[in-house]
């Protein structure tokens, strides 16, 4: 009891010390850990708006809503006489299947969500080719499938996909080298911050080390305030990213529903997890920097 | 108590610090180390606290050979080892008290220890009434007083002193040898290392004299020379 006491006030010692590096060091995190928690939340956005062409499907036949079975037999079998020809697989998604991929789809669009029904929602055929590159079959089979009783629409993935794959691929790599980057610059900078707070402590740190402490004893402060600082800089960043999620949110409610843009949103729960993983992260750099100066400087 | 045996130091291939050293200090006696500056005194200190290691020869302290010992132990040899010095090295920032309790808190000792040990050791050197003084309110004598409270707080088998008169005027470091004579009385072994001969002639202890890193004369009872 009386070590833990010791522990926490040698930490806030130590912190009131030096609260301008103290301060530089949470915010460095802060902002390292912010682009990091929005990258998986963008990623996490992109896959969403990507979900309905999982799998390899690079077609969907849209059947309109209350088309029964035997009429859909119509375009089971024109999929089935292209099967081992130009298409690899399809699979039937019915309703309860479309309205999940609503959700996904109209997540930034509740209002155009709560229009689609059990009774109003089409029905999808997913088909995989062949041969994915080969886009100007696949652009014959949509025009013949067009044609058929009950289709109400055919998308083809071409039309969508490369553009946002492109997207999510450039926004990806950028962030990812951006967050990298700064959170070895947060680590580093709590390292810094470590390194002058073991400076400034020396004669105590060399007092600790006559009277018998054990160099356990002597680091744990050190990795504690380390530690505080890189879980004070999650916290900062989970909260800074709930805002801004919850703004984009609420912008892309106004997008008009055929901008392609509305699932391009995150309000499935998975922001809740990534601001744990952020702080998870705060405390891993945060004990990583500190520990490593903590064990390279204690014989100051 | 303390056991060197053909003890070698360098510190390069031209500065030999010691050499073939072989000496032994039983418990309980006090010691005086004399000798020129760079003579090897404050590296033979070193060695008994295991700040330095030999590169040949053994030094054993308590029974046990302290040359090869893993780092993980060392604490708890010092545990055994009070230090006093010549510039005392007392926190500017912490009391008398805080200073003292310093020691007992960082090895782990219960705050109910620390409460009864720490007013105990600042009546045995005489600062009572003093212990919420900061070191820069007490005088040099005062504030090595402190540190020998600091170093003796946790009834370590061994103090080790360097110069602890150093710094202080004839009488001053004759209160503190009263005081380390007091505390050797309790059977505590008294390794001490200086240049004053007013000190080392009054007390007429063992005294062994080093020179260039060779121990020259061990006497009982001597004198400075």
């Amino acid at each position: 009891m009386s070590r833990l006491r010791y522990m926490f006030r040698e930490t806030g010692e130590s912190i009131r010390r030096n609260p301008t590096l103290s301060v530089a060091s949470v915010i460095t995190a802060a902002v390292s850990l912010l682009i990091f928690g929005l990258t998986l939340i963008i990623q996490h956005g992109f896959d969403n708006l990507l979900s309905q062409w999982e799998g390899g499907v690079e077609m969907i036949v849209y059947v309109n809503s209350g088309a029964g079975e035997e009429q859909r037999v119509v375009i089971e079998d024109a999929l089935g006489q292209q099967q081992g020809v130009t298409i690899e697989s399809w699979s039937y998604c019915d309703v309860a299947c479309s309205l999940s991929d609503a959700d996904r789809l109209f997540a930034g669009d509740p209002v155009t969500r709560s229009q689609l029904t059990e009774l109003n929602i089409p029905t999808q055929y997913k088909v995989v080719p062949l041969d994915a590159t080969q886009v100007d079959i696949l652009r014959g089979l949509r025009d013949r499938y067009l044609e058929l009783p009950n289709v109400y629409s055919v998308q083809l993935a071409e039309e969508q996909l490369d553009l946002i794959s492109k997207l999510q691929g450039f926004v990806s790599t950028y962030t990812t080298g951006l967050w990298i980057a700064l959170m070895v610059a947060a680590s580093l900078l709590i390292w810094n911050t470590i390194r002058t707070a073991m400076f400034a402590r020396r004669r105590e740190i060399e007092v600790m080390k006559l009277v018998g402490a054990t160099d356990w004893f002597i680091r744990l402060p050190f990795m504690l305030e380390g530690l505080l600082q890189g879980v004070t800089g999650g916290a900062v960043a989970s909260v800074a990213m709930w805002f801004i999620n919850g703004r984009w949110t609420a912008g892309v409610e106004a997008f008009p529903a055929n901008s392609g843009m509305t699932a391009l949103v995150v309000v499935d729960g998975y922001e809740w997890r990534v601001g744990l993983i952020v702080v998870l992260f705060g405390a891993l750099i945060g004990t990583i920097g500190s520990g490593t100066a903590a064990s390279k400087f204690l014989d100051v | 108590m303390i056991r060197l045996e053909n003890v070698t130091k360098r510190y390069s291939s031209e500065v030999v610090a010691l050499d073939d050293v072989s000496f032994e200090v039983p418990k309980g006696e006090f010691v005086f180390l004399v000798g020129p500056s760079g003579s090897g005194k404050s590296t033979l200190l070193r060695l008994i606290n295991r700040q330095e290691r030999p590169e040949e020869g053994s030094v054993w302290v308590a029974g046990r050979d302290i040359v090869d010992m893993p780092n993980n132990r060392i604490p708890q040899l010092r545990r055994n080892i009070g230090n006093i010095f010549q510039d005392y090295k007392l926190l500017l920032n912490k009391t008398v008290f805080e200073n003292i309790a310093f020691a007992l808190e960082v090895i782990g000792q219960p705050q109910h220890v620390i409460s009864q040990q720490v007013p105990a050791v600042i009546d045995l050197v005489g600062l009572s009434g003093k212990e919420d003084r900061f070191p820069h309110q007490l005088s040099g004598g005062e504030q090595q007083r402190v540190s020998i409270a600091r170093a003796f707080v946790n009834r370590p088998l061994i103090l080790v002193a360097d110069e602890p008169t150093g710094n202080l005027d004839p009488s001053t470091g004759e209160g503190i040898m009263r005081l380390l004579d007091r505390i050797n009385g309790t059977g505590t072994t008294v390794v001490m290392a200086t240049h004053d001969r007013r000190i080392v002639d009054a007390m007429r202890r063992r005294v062994v004299q080093l020179d260039r890193g060779v121990i020259v004369r061990d006497q009982e009872r001597g004198v400075y020379q």
